[in-house]
C-alpha cells in the first residue's frame, strides 16, 4: 500500500491529448496505474489510444467514479483546471504544470482549501492538491500518478520520500534502491513559491503508514517549509526522519530556478533550516549518498 | 521582471495612487529643461536595476536647473554595481521635514500562501535593516487572495503601524497598492518612502516593482518595457533559449544540470570540491540534444568559465540526448573547455556508448557527481592559476 494512492486509485488525466499528457498517460499505464479517462475541453467524445476523452472533469468523474486527477494543462489554464477538478469533487489533485503564475496558485490553493473544509463539514473526505511544479507521487510497485521514471520504482521498500525537487527525488529513490532499501511512497511536493501540500502535511501520513519505517525529506533553500517540518517532527513523529538541503552554497537574493528557492533576508537560509532540523534531532546529510548511511543508522537505533 | 522606478511609478499611477510627478530623461539638457519646466528644486535619480543607488551617488537633490544639469552629467554614464546609468528620473523635490516617511510593501509569502502586506513607520530606510534591528516596527498582514485588501483592513493596518495623516486616504493608497500587486502579478511591490505631507495626504515618492515572469503572457504591454541592454548578455541569451540561468560572481566553473534541485546541489558539490561555480543553469526537464548544445554553447561563452561540470540524472530527460548535444558542441569546435560529467538515469548506457566512441580529453565521464565535480574543480582551478 502506501499513502495517498494505490490499487484503488482511478485516475483521470486533464490534458491527456497534449504531448506531455499523452506521454505520461502511457508511462503511468505501463507502470500499472489504473488510468480511466482523459479530459480535454473540445475533444469530448473522442477516443485516445483506448481512453475515452471528456469535455469536463465532472463527466469523467461521473462515468468512471474517478478519485484522482493529474493535470498537464499549460500554465495559463492550470489553476482553472485545478478548480474544475476540485468543484467536480475529485479528492486528490496532482498539478504537474511548471510556471503557473503565483497569483493563480494563491487563489487556487485557498479555494481548494475552503472547498475541502466544506466537504469535510458535510461528512466528506476533503480535497488535497499536490504541486504545482511537481513530479507527482508514486507508491512503489503499485500506482504512479506523476512523471517519475518507472524503472527506479520497481522494487517496493519501506522508506517514505518527500521532496521539493523532481530530479533529486529520482536521485534519492535510486540511491535507496541501490542500497537495497527501496521506497514506499514518494511524494514530490513541488518547488514553487505557493504549493498545495507541504512537508508538514505529508509527514503525518507517513507516520500513520504501516508500510513506511523511516522518512527522507529533501528540502532546499527558501521559504520556511523545512522549518515547519522540523517542528512537526519534533512534536509528533515517532518514526525516524533524515533530511537533505539543496542549495546550501547558493548566494543570497538570487532566484535559483525554482521560484521558491530564493533567500530573502534571513528567512529560508540553509543555516535556519539546519538549525531547525538539529533542534528536532533530525540528522541532515551533507551529500545525497550520505542519506543512505543516515537512514541505515536511524533504522538500527 | 524587475521594473525601473519610473515604470513602477507608472503602474501605481495607473492603479489610481497619488504618485509624485516625475519625468524620464536621457541627457543633461533634457534634465535641465524638465527642471526649468517644474520651476522648483528637483531630484535627479539614476534608473538602474540595483539597490543602493543613493549610497552610490546616483540620487541627487538639485536646487536649480543648472545644478540638475550638473548632477545629470555626473550620474549619466555612472557605473553602479556593474550597470551603466543611461537614463534618469527627474522628480519634484519634497521637503521631507514637512511630512513623514512610511513604508508599505506587498510581497509573495509562501508561508501564508498569499501576499503579505508589510507596513512600517520607519520609511525611507532599507526595510531589511528595519526588520533586523526593530522587527516590532513592521506590521504584517496576510492579504486574502480572493478578496484582496479591503479598506477596513487597510485602516486597521495603518493605525497599528502608527501612520499619522488622513486615515481614509492612506488606507485607499494601501488598497490601490494591493490591487496593483494582484492586477500586475507582482512578486514584490514596495512604496518606500510613502510620504504623508503636513495636510495628511499620502504620496508615492519611490517604488520598487517586480513582475512574476510566469505571468508575463498576460502583461504583453509590459514586455515592451524590458531593456535587454540593461541585463547581462548571457542572461538575455539564456532567456531566449528558455533556460533558468543565473550568472554568479567570482566563479570559475560552469555548472549545468536538469532541474533546479540538482543544479543547486551541483553548485554545492563544486563548492565542496574547492572551485567556485560561475553560473546556475537548469536545462529543464525532457531536454533534447539541441537544448543541451545551446546550454554548452552559452556556458562556454562565459570568459570566467574554465571548466564545465555537467550533472544529469535522466528521468524525463534522456541521457543519450544530453550526450549528443555535448558531442555536437565538440564537433563544431564550440566546446573548448574541459567538460567533466556525470550522467545517470534514463538511456544512461546509450549515452555512455556515444561518449566512449568520441575519445577526447575535453569530455570525460565519471561514475558519481562527486568525482566529476572534483575533476571539474581541478581543471578550473589550474586554468585560473595558469592565467
Amino acid at each position: 500500500m502506501g499513502i495517498l494512492v494505490g490499487k484503488d486509485s482511478r485516475v483521470i488525466v486533464q490534458g491527456m491529448t497534449g504531448s506531455e499528457g499523452a506521454k505520461h498517460s502511457r508511462a503511468m499505464k505501463e507502470f500499472g496505474t489504473n488510468v480511466v479517462a482523459g479530459v480535454t475541453p473540445g475533444k469530448g467524445g473522442q477516443d485516445f489510444e483506448g481512453w475515452p476523452i471528456y469535455n469536463t472533469v465532472a463527466e469523467a468523474k461521473e462515468q468512471h467514479d474517478a478519485n484522482v486527477s493529474i493535470i498537464f494543462v499549460p500554465p495559463f489554464g492550470a489553476a482553472d483546471a485545478v478548480l474544475e477538478a476540485a468543484y467536480a469533487g475529485i479528492p486528490l489533485i496532482i498539478l504537474i504544470t511548471e510556471g503557473v503564475p503565483t497569483t493563480d496558485m494563491m487563489k487556487a490553493v485557498q479555494e481548494v482549501s475552503r472547498l475541502s473544509e466544506e466537504n469535510k463539514a458535510q461528512g466528506g473526505q476533503g480535497i488535497r492538491l499536490i504541486g504545482g511544479n511537481c513530479p507527482g507521487l508514486v507508491t512503489n510497485g503499485e500506482c504512479k500518478v506523476g512523471i517519475m521514471p518507472n524503472r527506479i520504482y520497481q522494487n517496493p521498500g519501506r522508506i517514505g520520500l518527500i521532496s521539493r525537487s523532481g530530479t533529486l527525488t529520482y536521485e534519492a529513490a535510486k540511491l535507496l534502491n541501490d542500497a537495497g532499501m527501496g521506497t514506499s511512497t514518494t511524494v514530490g511536493i513541488g518547488g514553487g513559491p505557493i504549493i498545495g501540500t507541504t512537508f508538514a502535511d505529508v509527514l503525518p501520513m507517513f507516520e500513520a503508514d504501516p508500510d513506511t519505517d523511516a522518512v527522507v525529506v529533501i528540502g532546499e533553500i527558501g521559504g520556511a517549509d523545512e522549518e515547519a517540518a522540523a517542528e512537526y517532527i519534533a512534536q509528533n513523529m515517532k518514526k525516524p526522519v533524515v533530511a537533505f538541503i539543496s542549495g546550501r552554497s547558493a548566494p543570497k537574493g538570487k532566484r535559483m530556478g525554482h521560484a521558491g528557492a530564493i533567500i530573502m533576508g534571513d528567512v529560508g537560509t540553509p543555516e535556519s533550516k539546519l538549525a531547525a532540523f538539529k533542534a528536532a534531532n533530525v540528522p541532515v546529510a551533507d551529500t545525497m549518498p550520505e542519506i543512505i548511511d543516515l537512514v541505515k543508522k536511524a533504522l538500527n537505533q | 521582471m524587475k521594473l525601473h522606478e519610473y515604470q513602477g511609478r507608472e503602474l501605481l499611477r495607473r492603479a489610481g495612487a497619488n504618485v509624485q510627478e516625475g519625468r524620464l530623461a536621457h541627457t543633461p539638457e533634457e534634465v535641465r529643461a524638465i527642471a526649468e519646466e517644474f520651476g522648483e528644486p528637483v531630484v535627479v535619480k539614476a534608473q538602474v536595476h540595483v539597490g543602493g543607488r543613493g549610497k552610490a551617488g546616483g540620487v541627487k537633490f538639485s536646487p536649480t536647473p543648472e545644478k540638475a544639469y550638473e548632477n545629470a552629467q555626473n550620474i549619466l554614464g555612472m557605473d553602479i554595481k556593474g550597470l551603466t546609468v543611461n537614463k534618469v528620473l527627474v522628480t519634484k523635490a519634497v521637503d521631507i521635514d514637512a511630512g513623514t516617511e512610511y513604508y508599505v510593501g506587498m510581497i509573495v509569502d509562501r508561508n501564508v500562501g498569499s501576499y503579505t502586506l508589510m507596513a512600517s513607520s520607519e520609511g525611507g530606510m532599507d526595510i531589511e535593516e528595519v526588520a533586523a534591528a526593530t522587527p516590532e516596527k513592521i506590521i504584517h498582514h496576510r492579504v486574502d487572495p480572493i478578496t484582496g485588501l479591503r479598506p477596513f483592513e487597510a485602516r486597521d493596518i495603518a493605525l497599528k503601524a502608527g501612520f499619522k495623516g488622513n486615515l481614509n486616504k492612506i488606507a485607499d493608497m494601501m488598497v490601490k497598492l494591493s490591487e496593483a500587486a494582484f492586477e500586475r502579478d507582482a512578486v514584490l511591490v514596495e512604496i518606500n518612502p510613502l510620504f504623508v505631507d503636513a495636510d495628511g495626504t499620502p504620496m508615492v515618492l519611490d517604488t520598487k516593482f517586480e513582475v512574476d515572469d510566469n505571468a508575463m503572457f498576460r502583461h504583453r504591454d509590459l514586455a515592451d518595457w524590458r531593456e535587454l541592454e540593461a541585463e547581462h548578455p548571457l542572461e538575455v541569451e539564456a532567456s531566449e533559449y528558455g533556460f533558468a540561468y543565473v550568472k554568479l560572481d567570482d566563479g570559475n566553473g560552469g555548472v549545468l544540470g536538469n532541474g533546479a534541485g540538482i543544479v543547486m546541489t551541483s553548485l554545492d558539490v563544486v563548492n565542496r570540491a574547492g572551485a567556485k561555480p560561475a553560473n546556475f543553469l537548469d536545462i529543464g526537464g525532457g531536454a533534447k540534444a539541441d537544448v543541451v548544445y545551446n546550454a554548452v554553447k552559452l556556458v562556454s561563452k562565459d570568459p570566467d568559465v574554465k571548466s564545465i561540470f555537467i550533472n544529469i540524472f535522466g528521468g524525463i530527460t534522456r541521457a543519450d540526448e544530453v550526450a549528443k548535444g555535448v558531442i555536437q558542441a565538440l564537433d563544431e569546435g564550440i566546446l573548448t573547455k574541459p567538460v567533466r560529467m556525470r550522467i545517470a538515469g534514463t538511456a544512461e548506457d546509450e549515452a555512455k556508448a556515444l561518449l566512449n566512441e568520441k575519445s577526447s580529453d575535453l569530455i570525460k565521464m565519471y561514475p558519481t557527481m562527486f568525482e566529476a565535480a572534483e575533476e571539474a574543480a581541478k581543471e578550473a582551478n589550474s586554468a585560473a592559476e595558469g592565467k
